[in-house]
């Protein structure tokens, strides 16, 4: 038995010091190297609710919605939020959680933004024929090849996607960009385009250079131009046809006629200096064939695309980039400032604190040697419990105000299983047991109370975290069960296992008979 | 010598009779329940301004502006909570700057919004989260006490000592509502639920106790069986809540505004919970073994009392 238990002692101080271990921070870590909530560091937290077409299918809709993800995270990410949380939820929600991240305002721009929506065309050489990126890097060019036309030329790759931008710097000299104003030196170009050339796909439209096309004036024909696009179907005796129709403004109109004379006569059918680029954030989503020289404000883009893909392309044409257009204002809104949270952490520290000193103090008094143990039980109790929430599956349980508040409240409810075992080993020890005896007799009598009571708490806990993962707001109420759940489930383990390991220590040695240090002994009779 | 607590039976139902009645008028008078804007919608946010404002001055300077109907609470460090309808945008900026102009410049350290539709999902889903604990508890602490003679009793006088301490919460806070403009918000759900899954914890580690000393023949009477079972675990039942009062008062103290209603809450739900599964569940559960029902009922013909069980 006195072996049996040194060796409970030993595991009970070996996991006591990997929790330890687990929990201390490490150099630069805040509050422990926990990952805190919004409510916490402060941040945004935003809940969109999608608007999807009509009568569009669950496939369409989760498509749509995987894409309308992809797309915010890209523009977070060039935010640099640190660990931004961006997440579907029920099919029909955007959630965007950005800690740090506190002007509201921009995140919802952010969010919202409809991408820049622009169109291109083909720059020509002076023999008429479509420019490559080649062609700038061959003799080193020091002027554009059709200087009538200003502005940034853009080279895509295979996927469309922009591969690098040429413009002209301060002092008039070409230079090659990133697009957001970094330069990209000539050898990385050159790297770049040899990658692309040696994917050597057949018919390749890949590093032509697009040019802005503009109206007469110089207007670029941008998205703000265009009044309608909507998804269309000609019936044919070949079966349907699905094609984009869309629509000019006024303005719009006029330039969209200017460009499309120059487009139609610049090369023959299938050229590539015949299609009009457009271009969403810089990605090319369609080049479309121009077919007429006039359009008169209205025209459609044709091509083999399926009903999916024109309604994507027409979505892309109105809403920007997203899929499908989110309702604005947001569902929820919810912004919390960093100095607030900072608060909260040293609050809640501080409550913590004071709370464990004065339950310990009070089991103490109350319960004499076994209290003290129960104390210290208490001490494993507060760090295993916060390396659970360190080590707790999917990065660790994410810290809230309300989370922080039902580990400090299940401090208070950790020792209620001393105080039924102790309470226990009062009345035993009263019928003439000895002290080993009375150990033994509480800790197996009070199991089945610990038991039982604790399920009606697991039961209540469970039933918040589905509430928590039912609601929008949900952060307070399912941190506040998950980390009760863990307080409790662990208190089960310290208060039984450890004390009572503890207490056995003391089985047959003098201190056992010192009745002052137990006011099991002196119970009234 | 023995307590003979279970022989007060019918005063400890008077006294949560009173309680409950107070919270009742309350409710239908002088106090309110205002439900918070995860329930109703509507905006609010704390700000924190540079120059100390006078908490009148900014709900006169709030009225002015067309918001008649704001919430505004001083919290600590001189912050203001205000509560509004929905603002939108515009009228958030609008609110902001017109604040500014009068107040000189200020801080927005949190801010809420919440539209209908949320809201109301909300607040069902939150009341099947209620009914679903309450059921959830009848059945367990029924399935718990399945081999005792009349389980069905125990999980009934569980719930019937978990819904009085909803009431008792629910009456302290209608009057806190009414003087002190407090509101039902998440917190306060969250806080109620972990009362009802910790008056539960209580009530049953008396009935554990209960049954215990039944199985062990303690004696034919089952009121004697009640009362020593009561006697046994009184100490136990006050010293839990005595630590868990503690932590919550640290909380209070400590964290102060921002979980006010939730520590609240705990508090007085923690003192109602620790009451009534002493002085309310165990003793249901004799009255329903005694067949003293009527006695509640005072001006019906008494039935005679049948000696039952025990």
């Amino acid at each position: 038995m006195a072996r049996r238990n040194i060796i409970a002692l030993v595991i009970i101080l070996v996991l006591f010091g990997l929790s330890l271990w687990t929990v201390l921070p490490t150099k630069g870590e805040n509050f422990l190297g926990m990952r805190l909530g919004l409510d916490l560091v402060g941040g945004v937290h935003l809940v969109y609710q999608a608007q999807f077409p009509e009568g569009a299918t669950g496939e369409e809709k989760a498509g749509d919605m995987d894409r309308a993800l992809e797309t915010i995270k890209r523009r977070i990410d060039k935010y640099g939020v640190t660990e931004p949380v961006i997440h579907g939820e029920g099919g029909e929600r955007i959630v965007v959680q950005l800690p740090g991240f506190t002007d509201i305002e921009a995140a919802k721009k952010l969010v919202e933004q409809t991408g820049f929506l622009e169109f291109r065309h083909v720059e020509l050489n002076e023999e008429g024929s479509p420019v490559y990126l080649s062609d700038y890097l061959e003799n080193t060019r020091t002027e554009f090849f059709d200087e009538e036309v200003a502005g940034t030329r853009l080279f895509v790759d295979n996927d469309d996607n922009p591969v690098v931008f040429l413009d002209k710097d301060g002092a008039g000299n070409l230079s090659f960009t990133d697009g957001t104003g970094n330069s990209i030196d000539l050898d990385e170009v050159k790297r770049r385009a040899e990658e692309i050339l040696g994917e050597d796909v057949p018919g390749s439209w890949a590093l032509l250079s697009w040019i802005p096309a503009r109206g007469d004036d110089g207007t670029q024909l941008t998205g703000d131009l265009l009044d309608k696009a909507a998804p269309g179907v000609i019936e044919k005796a070949t079966g349907s046809e699905y094609q984009i129709d869309i629509e000019w403004n006024e303005e719009g109109g006029i330039i969209f006629d200017q460009i499309a004379k120059r487009i139609y006569e610049s090369g023959s059918y299938g050229t590539p200096q015949r299609s009009l680029g457009i271009f969403l954030d810089s990605v090319l989503i369609s080049s479309p064939q121009i077919l007429e020289s006039e359009y008169q404000g209205k025209g459609s883009i044709t091509g083999n695309f399926t009903m999916d893909e024109v309604t994507r392309l027409a979505n892309l044409l109105t809403s920007g980039a997203l899929p499908m257009p989110l309702e604005k204002p947001p569902l929820y809104e919810e912004k919390v400032s960093a100095t607030l949270g900072a608060d909260f952490i040293d609050m809640s520290l501080m409550a913590g604190l004071i709370g464990i000193i004065l339950v310990m103090l009070f089991m103490i008094v109350y319960y004499r040697l076994p209290g003290l143990l129960a104390s210290l039980a208490l001490i494993f109790y507060g760090v295993l419990v916060l390396a659970v929430f360190k080590l707790w599956p999917g990065g660790g349980v994410t810290l809230t105000l309300a989370g922080l508040g039902g580990f400090i409240l299940s401090i208070g409810m950790a020792v209620d299983a001393n105080v039924l075992i102790f309470e226990r080993m009062k009345e035993e020890s009263r019928t003439g047991r000895t002290f080993g005896a009375a150990i033994e007799a509480g800790f197996n009598r009070a199991w089945t109370a610990i038991r039982d009571s604790n399920v009606t708490t697991f039961i209540v806990c469970g039933i918040l975290y589905w509430l928590g993962s039912s609601i929008v707001a949900s952060a307070p109420v399912m941190g506040f069960a998950l980390t009760l759940f863990i307080g409790v489930a662990v208190s089960m383990f310290t208060a039984i296992v450890v004390t009572r390991t503890l207490l056995r220590l003391f089985v047959g040695t003098r201190l056992a008979k010192r009745r002052s240090l137990f006011t099991v002994y002196s119970g009234k009779k | 010598m023995m307590f003979d607590i279970t022989g007060k039976r019918f005063r400890f139902f008077l006294i949560s009779g009173v309680v409950i009645l107070i919270g009742v008028i309350s409710l239908s008078s002088f106090g309110r329940l205002r439900a918070g804007i995860e329930f109703s919608s509507g905006s609010m946010m704390t700000v924190s301004f540079e120059q100390e404002v006078a908490h009148d001055e900014l709900r006169q300077e709030l009225a002015g502006l067309g918001y008649t109907d704001a919430i505004v609470q001083g919290t600590e460090g001189g912050n203001f909570y205000i509560r509004t309808d929905k603002l939108s945008e515009e009228e958030k900026a609008e609110l902001t700057n017109a604040l500014t102009a009068k107040f000189g410049s200020l801080e927005e350290m949190e801010f809420y919004s919440v539209s209908p539709m949320v809201a109301t999902e909300t607040f069902w889903n939150t009341l099947w989260a209620c009914l679903a604990a309450a059921i959830g508890v009848l059945l367990y602490v029924t399935w718990a006490f399945r081999r005792m003679p009349k389980p069905f009793h125990y999980g009934t006088c569980a719930i019937i000592a978990l819904v009085h301490d909803a009431l008792v919460v629910l009456g302290i806070f209608s009057i806190l509502g009414g003087i002190l403009d407090w509101e039902i918000n998440l917190m306060f759900i969250t806080g109620i639920l972990a009362v009802i899954g910790y008056s539960v914890n209580n009530t049953v580690v008396i009935f554990d106790r209960i049954r215990e000393n039944l199985s062990r023949g303690l004696s034919s009477n089952f009121e004697v069986v009640v009362n020593n079972s009561l006697v046994e675990t009184i100490g136990r039942s006050l010293n839990t809540s005595l630590t868990t009062l503690i932590v919550v008062l640290a909380l209070l103290l400590f964290v102060g505004a921002s979980i006010q209603n939730f520590a609240v809450v705990l508090l007085i739900g923690i003192i109602a919970g620790t009451y009534s599964s002493i002085c309310i569940a165990p003793q249901l559960l004799l009255i329903w073994e005694k067949g003293e029902w009527g006695r509640f009922l005072p001006w019906l013909p008494q039935p005679a009392v049948k000696a039952k069980g025990g």
